[in-house]
């Protein structure tokens, strides 16, 4: 058991470090945004899955594993939220990337 | 604000009381009865923001099984985009192609497309950044860390995939 927790906790941290990446070298801040998401979800899946299966057999107590569980699904359902209001709201103030976009239907609707 | 329904405040009773006996643990009946009072108060006061169409849909069996299996779908989506995702960030963050694309959306009633919006968002890669009707058709505006496609219907199936017809089986 003991090996599956650390290999979930090692998922984890290989998706953290890979969003963290991302954050610090994507060229705007849509792509940083879409970088984040990536530690939000399997980054924080890994670890708080890691965390419950100790706490439910390595620790024997089975509420605070249930606790853990309850952060991951509070996270997950606030997380989009958050992100699309940030998105929205940066692309609503003038923040476009450097580069051109592919294609903009937003800015074409919206923006005249 | 808006009316209080007595099915919609006994379903956000359930929900509260499920919620209080999870994160205590403790099957006092002290505990419990504490738990039934701070459930029934919260229930009167938010059932009306909380619920809007009919409070007991989901406990039909057969629609609670589609959102089971919808977890599942949805968890292989998550795993398929997070993998993808990671390797552009590893390899050196050049492989990005952004964009925003308008795509259609076929779900009727606030919650399906809440639920859908929201699957997008968390699913990296995909951010959506508004829902707007025209036509008489629901669109969403997605910001696509990879276009790889810019006509409308294409684009919607390769970002949708799978989670539209998840979602429609749990409330249509």
């Amino acid at each position: 058991m003991r090996i599956v927790i650390d290999i979930l906790l090692a998922v984890g941290f290989v998706f953290a470090l890979a969003g963290t990446k991302g954050i610090l070298q994507m060229p705007d801040t849509f792509c940083r945004m879409q970088a984040s998401t990536c530690i939000t979800t399997l980054g924080t899946a890994g670890v708080i899955l890691g965390g419950a299966l100790y706490a439910f057999f390595v620790m024997g107590s089975v509420s605070t594993g249930i606790k853990a569980l309850f952060i991951g699904l509070l996270i997950i359902t606030i997380n989009p939220i958050g992100s699309h209001a940030i998105a929205k709201g940066a692309y609503k103030n003038g923040v476009r990337p450097d580069k051109e976009m592919e294609i903009d239907d937003y800015g074409r609707d919206f923006n005249e | 604000m808006p009316k209080t329904k007595v099915p919609a405040v006994i379903s956000t009773f359930c929900l509260c009381f499920l919620f209080w006996v999870l994160l205590t643990w403790s099957f006092t009946p002290q505990e419990m009865i504490a738990g039934a009072v701070v459930s029934l108060a919260a229930a009167l006061f938010t059932s009306g923001f909380f619920i809007h169409e009919n409070a007991f849909r989901l406990a039909n069996p057969v629609r609670f099984g589609a959102l089971i299996a919808y977890v599942f779908i949805f968890l292989g989506e998550l795993v398929k985009a997070n993998l993808d995702v990671a390797r552009r960030c590893f390899g050196g963050c050049r492989e990005v192609n952004p964009g925003i694309v308008k795509v259609p959306v076929e779900l009727e009633g606030d919650y399906a497309q809440a639920m859908l919006a929201n699957s997008i968002t968390l699913t990296p890669g995909t951010i959506t950044l508004d829902i707007a009707e025209q036509d008489g058709k629901t669109w969403y505006y997605i910001h696509w860390i990879d276009v790889a496609e810019t006509d409308r219907e294409k684009a919607g199936k390769i970002i949708k995939g799978r989670l539209e017809k998840g979602i429609r089986r749990i409330w249509q």
